[in-house]
């Protein structure tokens, strides 16, 4: 089993390592290395899983990559069910948006660019998932930021997108500043960054509150990843990427990594509830606050990104009420459905030479039909309408949050599901159906996408329509999917009745009947749609003015305070003072002049006080 | 009587002093105005003495009366001078012939310093440590204002020469207080006085304090730092790379020996002081970097900041911090010679490109190079698997296991803060395009070399560490002795 | 008790004319005042019986080092040295008879005790040969840097007006 799990990760390095070294010979033909390292990393990420699903696991060292006294960290891979499941869903979704990109990006110059980004990125997000300890966590934690920024800043040339590449690592420094604490305080708590050893070890004889720390500080960090409040702001900037990196990685598989972290070390949180209360509220308030945003959105990719903040909300729910199995098959399903939406807005998009804007979009379903009904598939899948998979993860998810006594929670949920019906129909409405309100340029061109960016939309409507169904079905021991899981999570409990699911399908329909009732009954206007009807649409419409609020109060205060010091202890080489008082030939003597100035003499000056303040101390202490 | 001569003790300075002798000589040899034989034969001098440091590895040995200590300690600081020095080496050759400067007595100046350095890695007496400083010292004015043709040249030169004779001032007055404290300028003997109740004499802490101001101005501490953005800005950009790297890591060492082996029984006395300058010079490094426009400038904030962060594993002290100290130095001066390298090579309109906006679109230009000058800046920021990631994790969980927490939340905080204006550098290569003529790169072989060696360092340093930790480590247990 | 007193009025005169030193503006009285200064540790050396250093401190930093500071004033800043009217023109005739005084009192000096002692200025704990001892066993090494610290200034120094005449 070990060679065939480093196959995975090997693949696509070597697709990086080639496109990057090669590129500007293979240009175009870049996705002739990229997809089939992609193809044969799926594979063995299936064999991998076929052996785990036998009751194997592993755990290896690569080599030993920092080891100084007491302290080791190896290199190491840990496949257990959760990565199995993990590794599929990167590679198997990763392998689709590939085959997609090979026809979206088709002529664009930084082609070859593109696949060298897109490989590494899944690499990293391999390495990743099968890390085996918080160290090569964090290392790869970073790596697929680093990609993430890569790719967000793809089409530079747009100040937009470059901006936004950098807005992505600001916030996820934020994150990653907790994220780094988090796991120095594990280390210094247990001496160790093992999983396996971490988890041993994490008992009773540390107090409750390191727990709630590390927890917390963990946590911070998968606030970061996963765009949750109050670091969310970076993710709709996001979708300044191509479309297909939005679905791989701002929606499938990178911002997922958060969730997965906290499912990972669920031994920890769990030794401090608080804590878990703390994620279950986190994610709760995000699902509802960002798809409340989403309910206004005009551009068709912002609406998406809001609703992949909420969903990782409710991700976030389901692992904070303990039903971490349910978490995980929200990201597996989430996974298909979203990128399926994802790449469907892409082929909208392509299919209307680059518009995004949903007032500009309408009745492009007769010309776009697989397109269409794949959409609509995802939408369905989304707002959790029976019996597609997005139906059976919600409410196991609901479910749990009924059961395990969070009342409040569930409904705060539950207003999400209703919200989240509506946007998606909205969208659905808005740019499939209804009247045409295309420039009539673009309506000329209107077309449907290649084979190459067709098949993987109908192979993820079909993974979303299956997945529920075989996976997610629940029986007297869990779903299929816990059971599956059950080496990893504690056992859940068995079926919960009838009562959640009736109430959060009726709730959904009234979603997507409301949708109907404003945007799918009668033809919109575009004015209709961007005008703010009252304040709370205003509101809504500027996502509740977050970006102005930490503009306000983080960064200028920042620049300001940069600015004041810089004056203050910078001063610099002063232009223009040496001008007019005479014309000294020799630039030694020009420097003597310039000291006279008297800026060393105020440098000596500072250097003065800061031995006087130093000895004073000093001699303070020793009193 | 006649103390314990040792060549063996000096040996690694030794190599260094005789080949810039010999380079004295060698430069009086007619030819044609090209100096490059004398850098090589300089370099050799320099990977001469990191081998006979790498062979005396594992002594443990005083000399000449207690005066030089032959230990683990200097054998390592050996290299990272080595190391800093054969870059600058390197660095230099077309740089100079560039712009016109060139001259065998660069090189030779480059050397003396180197061996100034080496004299204070391997102090074991206030007084060498004094005579080190100010073999380097001199040598570095005179480098620094060696574009005597510029105006900037003139005034770093002139702003370090008179700051610097004014900071060592103070660490003479110091060495005079200490030694009136405690009889002796020996490490041990203070070390015993101390322990014996000289801790207590104010004479002590008053020189003990004007000590620390004359390390703070060489490692360029908060609020010894002022000269720093100057000289970095106006000094040849190779000799920067020098003044950044061997001569902070040299007074780092110096410092360190101090503290751990004279004044160890009094660590929490001084550990509280260098939480001060820690936080201090972090801080107010990392939020004027913010600010600046010159690249030279921000990477001289930045090395106040870099001080800051090598402060916590000072403060943290032990086997634990000091080698996170040592193991950080090493990684900084692969770093910061190899960014410094990148910008020496880049040329825009004739002159040299230290602008942030000269950067623009250097990408698409000079992919390798623009790669090459991420990777050194992502160090800096400490993402991994770079080598700054994993000092910065050294140093920050030493703070945290010596139980300094705040001090690590508040380095890591900078951290974070300075990632902004470090990866401004890169958003300018990959980002944005040239406004006007673009920059150019000027190709030179030996800085080809120099920038594959850092590189080559901070991959080294970040992907398998291990055995360079363990030096580290092992490096400081004969200081806690 | 008498060293007590001429301690404070020596380090009264060297702190005073340190000060003087540095607040005068004119280069040529910034000069004799460190050669008060320079003067005055001197004799402070002497107070500690560290002879040969005061000696030394004597000869070649109020000798020789004032003295080149000012040849290098009055050739490098030339006019500077212009300190205007003398305002005391009238003490001059003192100068005479006070410099006779002074030659007297040396003589007669001279004469009591350099030729008489029987103390070899060897033997004393601050002489020629305890330094000197000190120098090539104990301080070797520093002394030796020294040297080369020396060397280096000299590079330097070259290496600035070399590029200057070129």
């Amino acid at each position: 089993m070990a060679r065939l799990v480093w196959l995975i990760p090997l693949f696509p390095l070597v697709g990086t390592l080639v496109n990057a070294l090669f590129g500007r010979v293979i240009g175009h033909r870049a996705h002739w290395i990229a997809v089939p390292a992609l193809g044969a990393s799926f594979l063995a990420s299936y064999a991998v899983f076929v052996r785990v699903s036998g009751g194997e696991t592993y755990t290896g060292d690569l080599f030993q990559w920092i080891a100084a006294g007491s302290f080791q960290t190896a290199i190491t891979a840990q496949v257990d069910p959760l990565s199995a499941v993990m590794l599929l869903v990167v590679t198997g979704v990763g392998f689709l948006i590939h085959l997609y990109s090979a026809g979206y990006m088709h002529g664009d110059d930084g082609y070859a660019r593109f696949f060298t980004y897109l490989n590494l990125f899944v690499f990293s997000m391999v390495m990743l998932v099968l890390a085996g300890n918080f160290l090569l966590l964090y290392v790869f934690w970073e790596a697929v930021g680093l990609c993430s920024y890569l790719l967000i800043g793809f089409w530079y040339q747009k100040q937009s997108a470059s901006d936004a590449g950098k807005k992505a690592f600001i916030v996820n420094r934020v994150g990653d500043f907790g994220f780094g604490l988090g796991i120095m305080l594990i280390w210094t708590t247990f001496g160790t960054l093992d999983y396996g050893e971490v988890f041993a070890r994490a008992d009773a004889s540390v107090s409750v509150a390191t727990y709630t720390a590390i927890a917390l500080l963990l946590f911070m960090g998968a606030c970061g990843k996963s765009a949750q409040l109050p670091l969310h702001t970076w993710l709709p900037d996001a979708m300044e990427g191509p479309t297909p990196v939005s679905a791989l990685i701002h929606a499938a598989t990178m911002v997922t990594a958060g969730v997965y972290m906290v499912a990972r070390s669920h031994k920890l949180f769990e030794m401090a509830p608080v804590s878990l209360e703390i994620v279950a509220w986190v994610g709760g308030l995000t699902a509802v606050f960002a798809a409340s945003i989403g309910l206004v959105q005009t551009d068709i990719k912002r609406v998406l990104a809001y609703s992949t903040i909420s969903q990782l909300g409710y991700m976030f729910a389901g692992v904070g009420v303990g039903a971490y199995a349910a978490g995980i098959f929200h990201l597996v399903t989430h996974a298909f459905f979203k990128a399926l939406l994802f790449l469907g807005a892409g082929s909208v998009i392509h299919g209307l030479s680059g518009e995004q804007d949903l007032r500009k979009m309408g009745a492009i379903a007769p010309r776009m039909r697989v397109t269409a009904v794949t959409f609509v598939v995802g939408a369905a899948g989304l707002a959790g309408l029976p019996p597609l998979a997005g139906f059976f993860s919600k409410d196991e998810i609901l479910a749990a949050a009924a059961s395990e006594g969070h009342t409040l929670l569930f409904l705060l949920l539950l207003a999400g599901a209703f919200m989240t019906a509506f946007y998606i129909f909205r969208v659905v409405f808005l740019a499939l159906f209804g009247a045409s309100r295309l420039s009539h340029e673009a309506a000329h061109h209107v077309h449907e996408s290649p084979a190459v960016m067709t098949v993987p939309l109908a192979v993820l409507a079909g993974l979303t329509v299956v997945a529920g169904l075989a996976l997610g079905l629940p029986s007297a021991h869990g779903t299929a999917f816990s059971r599956f899981l059950a080496p990893v999570f504690p056992a859940e409990e068995a079926a919960r009745g009838l009562a959640v699911p009736l109430v959060s399908v009726v709730v959904a329909v009234a979603g997507v009947l409301l949708a109907w009732l404003m945007y799918g009954r009668r033809p919109v206007t575009a004015e209709e749609i961007a005008v703010p009807k009252n304040a709370l649409h205003s509101l809504l419409l500027h996502k509740y003015y977050v970006d102005e609020l930490y503009d306000a109060v983080f960064v200028r205060p920042l620049f300001a305070l940069s600015g004041w010091c810089a004056r203050v202890f910078d001063l610099g080489v002063i232009d223009g003072a040496v001008n007019g008082i005479g014309r000294l030939v020799v630039a030694w003597a020009q420097g003597l002049r310039r000291v006279q100035t008297g800026f060393v003499m105020n440098y000596a000056l500072g250097m003065l006080a800061g031995a006087v303040a130093i000895v004073a101390f000093l001699l303070a202490r020793a009193r | 009587m006649l103390p314990l001569i040792s060549f063996r003790a000096i040996a690694p300075g030794m190599a260094l002093a005789a080949t810039a002798c010999l380079l004295l000589l060698l430069d009086l040899l007619p030819t044609r105005g090209r100096k490059d034989h004398l850098a090589v034969v300089g370099l050799a001098g320099v990977v001469l003495s990191m081998i006979l440091s790498l062979g005396l590895w594992g002594s443990d040995e005083r000399a000449f009366n207690g005066m030089v200590r032959l230990d683990g300690f200097a054998l390592f600081f050996n290299l990272v001078i080595g190391f800093a020095t054969g870059l600058v080496l390197l660095l230099s050759i077309d740089y100079l012939r560039r712009q016109g400067m060139e001259s065998g007595e660069f090189y030779i100046l480059v050397l003396f310093s180197a061996v100034g350095m080496t004299l204070m890695a391997g102090a074991g007496d206030l007084i060498v440590i004094f005579l080190g400083l100010e073999v380097m010292s001199l040598s570095l004015y005179v480098l620094a204002g060696w574009f005597e043709g510029r105006l900037e040249a003139g005034e770093a030169s002139m702003k370090y020469f008179l700051l610097g004779a004014f900071a060592s001032g103070f660490f003479l007055y110091g060495i005079a207080l200490i030694f009136g404290a405690t009889g002796s300028t020996n490490l041990d003997r203070i070390a015993v006085a101390v322990a014996g109740g000289a801790a207590r004499d104010p004479l002590l802490i008053i020189g003990f304090g004007l000590l620390v101001a004359g390390f703070g101005f060489k490692i360029s501490s908060v609020p010894f730092h002022m000269w720093t953005a100057d000289v970095y800005q106006g000094a040849p950009t190779s000799v920067t790379a020098l003044i950044a790297t061997g001569s902070k890591a040299a007074a780092f060492a110096a410092l360190l020996r101090v503290l751990l082996s004279a004044l160890r029984t009094v660590q929490p006395d001084w550990a509280v002081l260098f939480w001060g300058l820690a936080v201090l010079s972090m801080t107010a490094g990392n939020v004027v970097a913010l600010a600046q426009q010159n690249i030279k400038r921000m990477l001289a904030y930045s090395s106040i900041a870099h001080a800051g962060y090598i402060l916590v594993g000072v403060v943290a002290g032990g086997a634990l911090g000091g080698g996170g100290v040592l193991f950080y130095l090493l990684v900084y001066t692969f770093t910061t010679a190899g960014a410094f390298g990148v910008i020496l090579l880049l040329e825009r309109d004739g002159r040299e490109a230290v602008a942030v906006s000269d950067l623009a679109g250097l990408a698409t230009r000079h992919p390798v190079l623009a790669l090459t000058f991420s990777v050194f800046l992502l160090s800096l920021v400490g993402i991994p698997p770079t080598a700054g990631f994993v000092g910065k994790f050294y140093l920050f969980g030493a703070a945290v296991r010596t139980g300094y927490v705040w001090l690590a939340v508040i380095g890591v905080v900078n951290s974070a803060i300075a990632a902004y204006y470090y990866l401004r550098l890169i958003v300018f290569m990959y980002m944005r395009e040239p406004e006007g003529s673009p920059t150019v790169l000027v190709p030179s072989l030996p800085a080809g070399l120099a920038l594959a060696v850092a590189l080559w360092g901070v991959v080294q340093l970040g992907v398998l560490p291990a055995p360079f930790l363990d030096l580290a480590q092992a490096a400081v247990i004969p200081l806690l002795r | 008790m008498g060293s007590v007193i001429a301690f404070w009025i020596l380090a009264a005169l060297v702190v005073g004319s340190a000060v003087g030193l540095v607040v005068r503006r004119n280069p040529i009285h910034g000069a004799l005042f460190l050669v008060v200064n320079l003067g005055g540790v001197a004799a402070l050396y002497l107070m500690m019986h560290a002879e040969f250093l005061a000696a030394a401190q004597v000869i070649v930093y109020a000798g020789a080092i004032a003295v080149l500071f000012v040849f290098a004033i009055m050739v490098l800043i030339p006019g500077k040295e212009e300190t205007g009217p003398d305002p005391l023109r009238a003490q001059r005739w003192l100068a005479v008879p006070l410099g006779g005084f002074l030659a007297l009192e040396i003589a007669l000096v001279l004469r009591s005790t350099v030729f008489t002692t029987s103390r070899s200025p060897a033997t004393v704990p601050g002489g020629v040969e305890a330094v000197g001892r000190l120098l090539f066993t104990d301080y070797l090494f520093p002394f030796e840097v020294t040297s080369f610290l020396l060397l280096a200034a000299l590079i330097g120094v070259m290496a600035l007006t070399k590029r200057k005449a070129s």
